[in-house]
């Protein structure tokens, strides 16, 4: 897996001098898998990249480039994912970094330098403003069982509860629990902007994500490192006060995915 | 000015794929000049995410448990903590979602792992299922207890995503 790049090119020299009939021609410069880009000086990541890929810096203009060998056939699988947050973890926790999305490639290894160059101001100024921050993601999810002090709470429930009971059928039924799923779904939200509302003076930036039904808080927050445990304490503090309603995790700390410019002026959008 | 210090990188890891998943696909940068590969199964997966799952089962569910509920003496001023532990009121929510999970998780986990990392995953069944069912009392300190020591494959298996709603329909 972690093959130092020698090996490579003494494999490569071989079978560029046993000229056998059958070996595969040789491969034009492959494409570069890119983690992120981070202010040289650093070490490279010792975590195997992408399809078990050594991963290695490239440096320009005073930044480098987390990159591997692109694997010829780049698919979402498991391992893949978690070897890109891996390498990308292990940048974060030398300094700021800034991360890429999954199965960005670069051509060659001169249009990433280039680019490098190019963009090295804007870049650079990115990195600046992640430094010394980690991103710490906050999910709230539903908690079902509070439907029960809902409904006892709830005049409107408690009459269509009632009224079920008295007259029981299935379209009665399916009303009534769609009514208290709405209602426990209501309240796991309104929880949830208190808890969004409670942490947003701790962090330096938020980034709401998607939510659904029942994951009704998907929110990052850049928080400077130092910040982490207080932080860490409030969200367990909200979880005891509202845990009745919505079910609180946190994960991190993770590279500031959130809070890089996607990119400007990129057409490849999501 | 680098303020991380070891004790803090080493102790929290980040969380498991699922947790992370959407910040791996759909944030970090994307260069113009770069290319970004298009992946044939990231779609789907942002598709199941989505898949609306039998709502209808749930509402039923939640009917029926209601429809156990002591609402002919009850009063609003009396609590209701017998409510949280019951039976009934634990099992409303796990049964519904344990089922969708399963079902979900399982055409997650053939995008994610294609080809022969099938029988891999069949090993790491038994000891994951457990620990999944486990942590579904989510707390807040979940994320804190995974480390990098653990075995990844035991996990990292992503967790269903019910159908997703925007905010507003609710509120």
């Amino acid at each position: 897996m972690t093959a130092p790049a020698t090996t490579d090119t003494a494999a490569d020299t071989a079978a560029d001098t046993a000229v056998s009939p059958d070996a595969p021609a040789p491969a034009p410069k492959a494409a570069l898998y890119v983690y992120g880009i981070a202010p040289a000086g650093i070490r490279a990541p010792r975590a195997p990249g992408v399809d078990g890929a050594p991963v290695r810096l490239l440096t320009e203009s005073g930044l480098c480039a987390a990159v591997s060998d692109a694997p010829p056939r780049l698919r979402p699988r498991r391992r893949d994912l978690l070897a890109h947050q891996a390498v990308l973890a292990e940048l974060a926790a030398r300094g700021p970094v800034l991360p890429m999305r999954f199965a960005v490639l670069s051509p060659r290894s001169d249009t990433l330098l280039s680019q490098l160059r190019s963009d090295c101001q804007h870049l650079t100024t990115q990195l600046e403003g992640v430094r010394g921050c980690v991103e710490l993601n906050v999910k709230g999810t539903v908690v079902p069982g509070h439907f029960a002090d809902l409904v006892r709470r709830d005049d409107r429930l408690r009459g269509l509860a009632l009224r079920t009971r008295r007259r029981p059928d299935y379209e009665a039924n399916v009303r009534l629990g769609e009514a208290i799923a709405l209602g426990v779904r209501r309240e796991a939200r309104r929880a949830a902007r208190e808890v969004v509302d409670r942490l947003a003076p701790l962090a330096v930036r938020m980034a709401g994500g998607t939510t659904d039904d029942e994951q009704v808080l998907s929110t990052s927050f850049l928080l400077r490192s130092a910040d982490e445990t207080r932080f860490r304490e409030a969200v367990a503090a909200l979880a005891r006060t509202c845990g009745d309603r919505l079910a609180l995790s946190v994960t991190g700390p993770l590279p500031c995915y959130s809070f890089v410019d996607p990119c400007p002026a990129s057409p490849a959008g999501r | 000015m680098i303020t991380y210090d070891d004790e803090v990188v080493c102790a929290p890891r980040a969380g498991t794929l699922y947790d992370v998943l959407e910040l791996i696909l759909d944030r970090g940068m994307v260069i113009d000049v770069f290319v970004r590969v298009s992946l044939v199964g990231i779609e789907i997966l942002k598709v199941d995410a989505r898949i609306v799952v039998a709502s209808v089962d749930t509402y039923l569910r939640f009917a029926e448990a209601c429809n156990r509920l002591d609402l002919e003496h009850d009063v609003r001023s009396k609590t209701v903590p017998e409510m949280f532990g019951s039976p009934v009121a634990k099992t409303v929510g796990k049964a519904g979602a344990r089922r969708t999970a399963r079902s979900l998780t399982d055409k997650v986990r053939d995008v994610l792992t294609p080809e022969h990392e099938e029988e891999a995953e069949a090993e790491a069944e038994p000891t994951a299922r457990p620990r999944e069912r486990a942590e579904r009392g989510r707390s807040p300190q979940r994320a804190r207890g995974r480390t990098a020591a653990r075995p990844r494959d035991e996990d990292d298996r992503p967790r269903s995503r019910p159908r997703r709603r925007t905010d507003e329909e609710d509120r």
